[in-house]
């Protein structure tokens, strides 16, 4: 038999044999499981809603806003600059090296499945909003200072307030519903003080 | 694998890849031609043999750990440019009776035309960098990310290769008969 035949032959056995032959991707190790769920404890798998304000409002270079919910949904409401890349999309999206990369659902729960997928596909710095749209409208849009705050609070909420204008929001002082505040600025301290303190009032995680 | 640490692994792969082209005799503008008129099918069998053992090389490789499959770069689909750029391509193929690989191999085995079409294929390389911002736009539209013919179809992988396999085989046989007609 010539070699030509002998490769083709090699070919349909190979080719005849790779349907019964399973997946060819490797499935998940033990030590890949372990670091993400590690990062999970840590917390290294979300970031506030506030943090993202004010990545968008620092132009933080690289940055993806990414919005898992469907194109119908994305068309009624998405965040500013934010790319719609729904879940049964989502194996198909490119992301460059120095990307960082926020997620968010309606919820949390889909965008910290898509957190979970794209850190499988090996995708680095993916970060989810934990609460999702509704923690997008209370942190930014609508952020509520309690009207018995003490001033170290008060202070902590400028920035807070500032980054709520920025984007359109009304920041309240008082009960929820109240009429809206205008802070004044004034020192502003680090977001991250600012988002310990939207923590505090945080309905769960 | 850093940057400087590739480069001589591509230069390697290039080179075998350059070697393979030659020693397939596509070196040749009037074979590479031959194939537009359906008499000389060398380019097809090159080729498709190419992409059946990449394709039977991957899937098993993958199978049996000895590679991470989804650590292997896919290309990313942008459906109507690629398809208007494949047109242009094949015009070019044909009258040029060189590709971009085989120009190389052509111009390094010191043919005139290799050299020519390498010149024409870097001047346009350089006119479509130039015409981005007036093409850019369609350049990028229709985007389908890295689309492979498993997520086309929904067929398992495996089923995939085993099929591709199939095809090429039957192809593989019918140029066969068609050339000893000839």
């Amino acid at each position: 038999m010539s070699l030509t035949r002998n490769l083709g032959l090699a070919a349909l056995i190979l080719g005849a044999a790779s349907p019964f032959a399973g997946s060819p991707f490797a499935a998940p190790s033990a030590d890949q499981v372990d670091r993400l769920s590690k990062e999970i404890i840590q917390g290294d798998d979300h970031v506030s809603a506030l943090q993202l304000a004010a990545w968008i409002r620092a132009r933080r270079p690289g940055l993806r806003v990414i919005d898992v919910r469907s194109p119908q949904e994305f068309a009624d409401f998405s965040l500013p600059g934010a790319k719609n890349i729904p879940l049964d999309r989502l194996s198909r999206a490119r992301f460059a090296q120095g990307d960082t990369v926020v997620l968010y659902s309606e919820g949390g729960a889909h965008a910290g499945q898509a957190w979970m997928l794209l850190r499988m596909m090996g995708v680095a710095n993916v970060y989810f909003i934990a609460g999702g749209l509704a923690d997008w409208r209370d942190e930014v849009i609508a952020p509520n200072l309690p009207a018995d705050a003490s001033p170290q609070i008060v202070r902590a909420f400028e920035p807070v307030a500032e980054l709520s204008a920025y984007f359109g929001g009304t920041p309240q002082v008082g009960p929820a519903g109240s009429p809206p505040t205008r802070m004044t600025p004034s020192h502003a301290p680090a977001i991250g003080a600012a988002a310990d303190l939207v923590a505090l009032r945080r309905r769960g995680c | 694998m850093s940057f400087t640490q590739s480069l001589p692994v591509a230069f390697a792969i290039g080179a075998a890849f350059g070697c393979t082209l030659e020693r397939a005799g596509l070196g040749d503008a009037k074979k590479l031609a031959g194939q537009f008129y359906l008499q000389d099918f060398t380019v097809l069998k090159v080729m498709f043999s190419a992409i059946v053992t990449a394709m039977l090389g991957a899937f098993w490789l993958g199978r049996l750990g000895l590679i991470d499959l989804a650590a292997i770069y896919v290309p990313e689909t942008f459906l109507a440019p690629q398809i208007a750029g494949g047109l242009i391509f094949g015009v070019g193929f044909v009258l040029a009776g060189l590709c971009p690989g085989t120009s190389c191999v052509a111009a390094a085995s010191g043919r005139g035309d290799g050299l020519a079409t390498v010149g024409g294929l870097l001047v346009g390389v350089l006119l479509t960098g130039l015409a981005m911002p007036l093409i850019g736009g369609f350049y990028a539209s229709t985007a389908r990310g890295p689309f492979t013919l498993p997520q086309l179809t929904g067929a398992p992988y495996g089923v995939v290769v085993a099929a591709i396999v199939l095809i090429a085989l039957a192809v593989f046989a019918g140029v066969e008969r068609l050339e000893r007609r000839a």
